[in-house]
């Protein structure tokens, strides 16, 4: 075998073991972004067409899933022509104190108890399908794939504090909808409410 | 054990989402930590937010559907 050979097989196998095993990992990721399956699956075929053919720009022991998911969400991108969105420069601290308003207002009509619900998961799951981008794919990235602000700054393409403020403010919508959820769910039945917000 | 210095709700709550991400420095985790474990105010609502975030993070499997969980392709 010819020494390019070597090298091209190399590269396959290397491919094969390190980005393959992320697959179903990138098509969740990629569902979460288009809702379609049928829309999923061709983005997850574009990023793996994409990322083979730049497979050489891979530094290997680097992490090829956070790479994936870089290359599938732009690929979205370009599939929807969307306009970049603008930086939100939002102040996340103040989407952390509303989080806490909201658990305020969640003890006073008791429906705070929905979390011990063990059949809570399909109500996340809605609530995450109807969050609006751009807050929907901070979510989905930091708390549904376990990635860390940093890593989704980097998919994302954004400063992390624009993650962080978009996180925070996808929680807090997150926690609405699911107050919502409850109060419609008949969980407003109060027993005495406690007040538990902060002196400051 | 080094003292840790003091901070008020105001300032734990506002640390509150980084601190369950564990984005914060040790010193400033530290600082929320023990802020926490003395104030009986700002306890459950980091007790709510864990729930919150556990019960976020354990619908990862439900967004692979049973038909595509196989997905190769």
């Amino acid at each position: 075998m010819t020494s390019s050979g070597e090298e091209r097989r190399a590269r396959d196998e290397s491919f094969a073991r390190e980005a393959l095993p992320w697959m179903d990992d990138v098509y969740r990721f990629a569902l979460s972004l288009t809702r379609d399956p049928a829309d999923a699956e061709d983005i997850v075929q574009e990023t793996y067409l994409r990322a083979f053919r730049s497979w050489h720009t891979f530094q290997l022991g680097s992490d090829a899933r956070r790479w994936l998911f870089t290359i599938c969400r732009n690929v979205f991108l370009r599939s929807r022509e969307r306009q970049r969105f603008e930086v939100d420069t939002e102040n996340g601290d103040a989407e952390a104190l509303a989080a806490v308003r909201v658990h305020q207002q969640m003890v006073d009509d008791g429906t705070d108890r929905l979390l011990t619900r063990l059949d809570l998961g399909p109500a996340i799951t809605q609530a995450l399908a109807e969050l609006e981008e751009p807050f929907r794919s901070a979510v989905i990235l930091v708390d549904v794939e376990d990635q860390s602000y940093d890593a989704a700054a980097e998919v994302l393409g954004v400063p992390i504090g624009t993650v962080r403020s978009r996180l925070f403010r996808g929680r807090r919508q997150l926690q609405e909808k699911l107050m919502k959820y409850a109060r419609d769910a008949g969980f407003a039945a109060p027993d005495e409410p406690q007040r538990v917000t902060p002196d400051a | 054990m080094p003292d840790v210095p003091d901070i008020d709700c105001l300032t734990a709550v506002r640390q509150l989402w980084d601190f369950l991400d564990d984005e914060l420095t040790d010193e400033r985790m530290a600082m929320v930590r023990q802020h926490l474990a003395q104030c009986r105010r700002c306890l459950p609502h980091h007790d709510f937010a864990k729930l919150f975030l556990q019960a976020v993070r354990a619908t990862r499997e439900e967004h692979l559907m049973p038909a595509e969980a196989g997905y190769t392709g």
